[in-house]
């Protein structure tokens, strides 16, 4: 029996993890990838060679964090493993897990839930053609896969990290057509200019973006504002990307970028209470200020909770582990207190930030009417935008996103809701009904065969 | 103050085509449901269309068999009420009967199996038995170790998931009103009949109703309270599964008589696994709390899926996607609850006793008796609430 | 055309794709295998529409494949996730 498994292991995992380890914990961390890292570290293979992986400053905190958990005594690492259900016991929870080599059982007293996020899929005429991916999908297999994933590239949504990807790709030799903001560049500035707590100082992550910005402007590489994506066209795979003004860009691959979601398979299929993200209609489990659930013995941290970043995340890590040692009694309230305290400080100050680049980034309008009537919101079922309004607007109708969901099958594939369920809930909205709380989390949280669970 | 001849309370299947055969008659029908249509174990169920006599009923001796056999003639009848509604509703429903068979292993197996068939053959449902060969025959993809099995032609599935509403639909077009999200909240006697206060979003109404229909499901020991009555109703979690969606692999509806087994393949090409497995409720203050969901056991899930794999070896390899629970009724001796409580003239129940197999039978003769029509033959009789009176005797 | 970028990495395997042989480097993804060898249709929906790469991280479930590695048995895995090995044998959907 461990005493913290830890689901997830980007930088909340690991913050957290060097905490437990140092102050004796049996601890396990556990991903669906192979190596230690998240989505925002996620590493090449071992057996690859790779110059330069992830420069800048920005990065090199989360490096050295991540070499440290890495070589933390004591943290038993499950790469590749993919948890599928909470459940408690007496002496606290048993994880079912799978894995390359079948079922796996892991018992622990208090579980940490640092699972991340997700690009928001959005949709829009052509959305699921061959050679549209998410932004952070294409910068996966640039970063850790060391792939460029297609010959000509088209950025387009909301989110600044489209900046960041495009000069990733620039770098690697890509050819990158445009990066395209929906909103435009005043609009963008105007929300930066207007926040009064602006020290100029610690501007990092927006430091990024702009040297991004910069570095795509003097290698010719065009970057938009104002320019709504519109459509995707090509017959079998992507040919070019459309936008409002009807500007059409030959591309073979569309890397759209509107924001993120929080993965919380797990917090709501163990009866977390969840609060909803305003503007982009994801589930975040609600923490207490020790990173607590609502389920006793279950903590959350980083992206989880609401995505916030990776500089956050870190820090949630840290007071999710020192909450545990304090709730273990290995730490008093006042020295669990003293350690606390300027990690609250810092999460306060970046909190800020993050809430700033969250208005900047704000997706809502540029995806307000985006899908039309044919076009596919349920990605696994085929159902469309046209045939979910007429399901609520039968006689007789479904009138929440779970009876919705029942009625015309969106939500029932093998992604198990996680690609449509914001948008069947901002449907639902639209069309004049209470979403009510989104499906129901159900094991497993992940897809396993029936031959690995029974073993 | 709204008077409606009837006032059907609950949602789901049975109600809403209980709705439909009355509005059709013309009487003036509401059905109030307290959450959405559909949302109860009419739509969470598995779709199956059993008509032989269920492995439940084999579970607890042969005293227990005997009155369950009983249900048999209502099965009967089930198969014809299945198939007007496949004609009426067409693809919709996705009603396909297209066979099924019970599966036996062991001797002691197979030696139950003929003394089922014995007692369809008896009630007139036409079960066959075939050996090993024979049931290599008609279900390749059942496991070799299948030594028997008894096949009924008219047995199969249906969709749960839209069967409900387009009975609902059918009702408002006949002229009955539906609400969700209307509970009731208080009950009083009237010169004829009930005088019933609703509750919603929109705030309090009184309604009176000649007839009450409770078909609440699991939740109708609850509903019993308002009048008065102690209805021994309780609920279960059954736990299902659905793989994701595959080729055609399975047929026809499968169950075992030796092992709580109960697959099938949807239309959609999803297989759904389930038999009778336990999922565990939610302890409330008094009772279960059946707000909150059920959790899945992982040792019932796992040998759930183990009975799966045994008996369809090809459906190891497929990946399951989701496991709910279907929360349904049970009634104190298995058998439905279905009928008038004479107790209270003009109150009707129907709880119980495979609620989506025998639904759309419990709904059409129901209607008949609420409707004052004479001439029924009694199929009803032995599912009478009276027999459990004497819970009643002292409720004054 | 995607392509390759390490700069240094072991000697490429062979691996089967619905009986074609494909070059794979040792540690990468299969849908990055897929990818690198001009194949980025994955599957085709329910009106036979073609599929390809969407998320790349497990959540989308777009990169269902039959995998069948040496001496274990089928299964139906996210490309995204699972990492080539000699003589894998892959039947897309």
């Amino acid at each position: 029996m461990f005493d913290l498994a830890i689901i997830g292991g980007g930088p909340a995992g690991q913050a957290a993890a060097e905490i437990a380890c140092a102050a004796g914990l049996g601890v396990v961390m556990l991903d669906e990838q192979p190596r230690m890292g998240g989505q925002i570290l996620r590493q090449p293979p071992a057996t690859l060679g790779v110059r330069d992986w992830l420069p800048g400053a920005t990065y090199d905190d989360l490096k050295a964090q991540l070499h440290r958990s890495e070589a933390l005594d004591g943290l038993d690492w499950r790469g590749g493993v993919s948890v599928l259900g909470l459940f408690r016991d007496a002496d606290g929870f048993q994880l079912l897990a799978t894995g390359r080599d079948g079922r796996l059982t892991i018992a622990a007293r208090r579980v940490l839930v640092a699972a991340g996020c997700y690009d928001m899929p959005t949709a829009f005429p052509g959305w699921t053609l061959p050679g549209v991916m998410s932004a952070g999908g294409v910068q996966a297999f640039l970063k850790s896969q060391q792939i460029v994933p297609g010959k000509r590239f088209v950025l387009a949504g909301t989110h600044p990290l489209q900046l960041l990807v495009a000069d990733q790709l620039r770098k690697a030799g890509a050819d990158v057509a445009g990066v395209h903001f929906a909103q435009g560049l005043g609009a963008m500035v105007g929300q930066l200019l207007r926040d009064p707590l602006l020290p100029l100082g610690n501007l990092r992550p927006f430091r990024d973006a702009a040297a991004a910005f910069v570095n795509l402007r003097r290698a010719g590489v065009a970057v938009r504002f104002g320019q709504r994506l519109v459509r995707a066209i090509g017959s079998e795979r992507l040919e070019a990307a459309e936008f409002a003004d009807g500007t059409r860009i030959a591309c073979d691959v569309l890397a759209t970028c509107y924001g993120f979601l929080p993965q919380a398979d797990l917090p709501r299929q163990a009866g977390c209470a969840m609060q909803r993200c305003e503007r982009t209609g994801g589930l975040a489990a609600v923490i207490d200020r020790w990173q607590r659930s609502s389920v006793q013995g279950l903590s959350a941290a980083g992206e989880t909770t609401g995505v916030a970043g990776a500089e956050v995340a870190l820090r949630e890590g840290r007071l999710a582990a020192i909450g545990i040692l304090l709730a273990d009694g290995l730490l008093s309230e006042s020295e669990a207190e003293r350690r606390a305290a300027p990690i609250r400080r810092e999460l306060a100050k970046l909190q800020r930030f993050a809430d700033l680049l969250a208005r900047i980034a704000d997706p809502r309008t540029a995806i307000a009417g985006l899908a039309d009537d044919a076009t596919i919101l349920c990605r696994c079922e085929d159902v469309t935008r046209g045939a979910l309004i007429r399901a609520i607007r039968a006689t007789a109708g479904p009138e929440d996103a779970s009876a919705l969901k029942l009625v015309s099958r969106a939500g029932m594939g093998v992604c198990q809701g996680r690609s449509c369920e914001h948008a069947v809930r901002a449907l639902l909205a639209e069309q004049g009904a209470a979403p009510g709380g989104g499906f129901t989390a159900r094991f497993p949280a992940r897809p396993v065969a029936i031959a690995d669970l029974i073993d | 103050m709204t008077a409606v001849d009837v006032l059907i309370v609950g949602g789901g299947l049975t109600g809403c085509a209980t709705a439909w055969h009355l509005a059709e008659r013309g009487a003036s029908v509401m059905l109030v449901e307290a959450g959405e249509l559909n949302g109860g174990a009419s739509g969470q169920n598995a779709g199956s269309l059993h008509f032989q006599i269920e492995r439940r009923f084999l579970e607890n001796g042969p005293a227990l068999a005997e009155q369950a056999s009983r249900v048999l003639a209502l099965n009967r009848l089930a198969i014809q009420d299945w198939r007007a509604l496949d004609q009426q509703f067409g693809p919709a429903m996705e009603i396909v009967m297209h066979g099924g068979l019970m599966v036996a292993e062991s001797d002691a197996e197979v030696a139950l199996l003929e003394r089922k068939a014995a007692r369809e053959a008896e009630f007139g449902v036409p079960t066959q038995l075939l050996d090993g060969a024979g049931v290599a025959a008609i279900a390749p993809y059942l496991s070799p170790g299948i030594r028997a099995a008894t096949w009924l032609a008219d047995e199969g599935h249906a969709n749960p998931r839209t069967i409900t509403r387009l009975l609902a639909a059918r009702a408002i077009e006949s002229g009955a009103e539906v609400r969700s999200h209307t509970q009731l909240s208080d009950i009083g006697r009237s010169a004829i009949g009930f005088q019933v206060t609703l509750a919603s979003g929109e705030g309090r109404e009184q309604v009176r109703a000649d007839r009450v229909l409770l078909a609440t499901g699991a939740a109708t020991m609850r509903t019993g309270v308002l009048f008065n009555l102690h209805l021994p109703v309780f609920p279960a979690g059954l736990t299902m599964t659905a793989t994701e969606r595959t080729a055609p692999m399975i047929g026809h509806l499968v169950q075992h008589v030796g092992r709580r087994l109960s697959m099938k393949q949807a239309e959609s090409g999803n297989i759904l696994i389930g038999g009778g497995w336990a999922s565990r409720l939610q302890r409330g203050d008094i009772g279960f709390d059946l707000s909150r969901p059920a959790t899945i056991d992982p040792e019932a899930l796992r040998a759930n899926l183990k009975a799966a794999a045994d008996t369809v070896p090809g459906v190891a390899a497929l990946n399951i996607i989701r496991s709910w629970t279907g929360i349904v009724a049970l009634t104190a001796d298995q058998l439905p609850l279905v009928g008038a409580v004479s107790r209270l003239p003009g109150l009707y129940v129907a709880a119980g006793g495979s609620g989506f197999t025998l639904g759309p039978t419990f709904a059409r003769l129901l209607a008949a008796e609420m409707a004052g029509e004479r001439g029924g033959d009694g199929e009803l009789a032995l599912f009478s609430p009276d027999r459990f009176d004497h819970l009643n005797g002292f409720m004054g | 055309m995607s392509h390759r970028v390490a700069t240094h990495h072991p000697e490429p395997i062979l691996i089967r794709v619905d009986g074609a042989e494909v070059t794979a480097l040792p540690g990468e993804m299969l849908a990055s295998a897929l990818l690198a060898a001009d194949q980025p249709v994955f599957r085709a929906d329910l009106e036979g529409q073609a599929r390809g790469m969407f998320c790349n991280m497990g959540t989308c479930g777009e990169c269902f494949v039959t995998v069948e590695a040496p001496g274990r048995p089928a299964r139906r895995l996210r490309a995204c996730l699972v990492p080539v090995e000699l003589g894998m044998v892959v039947r897309r959907g």
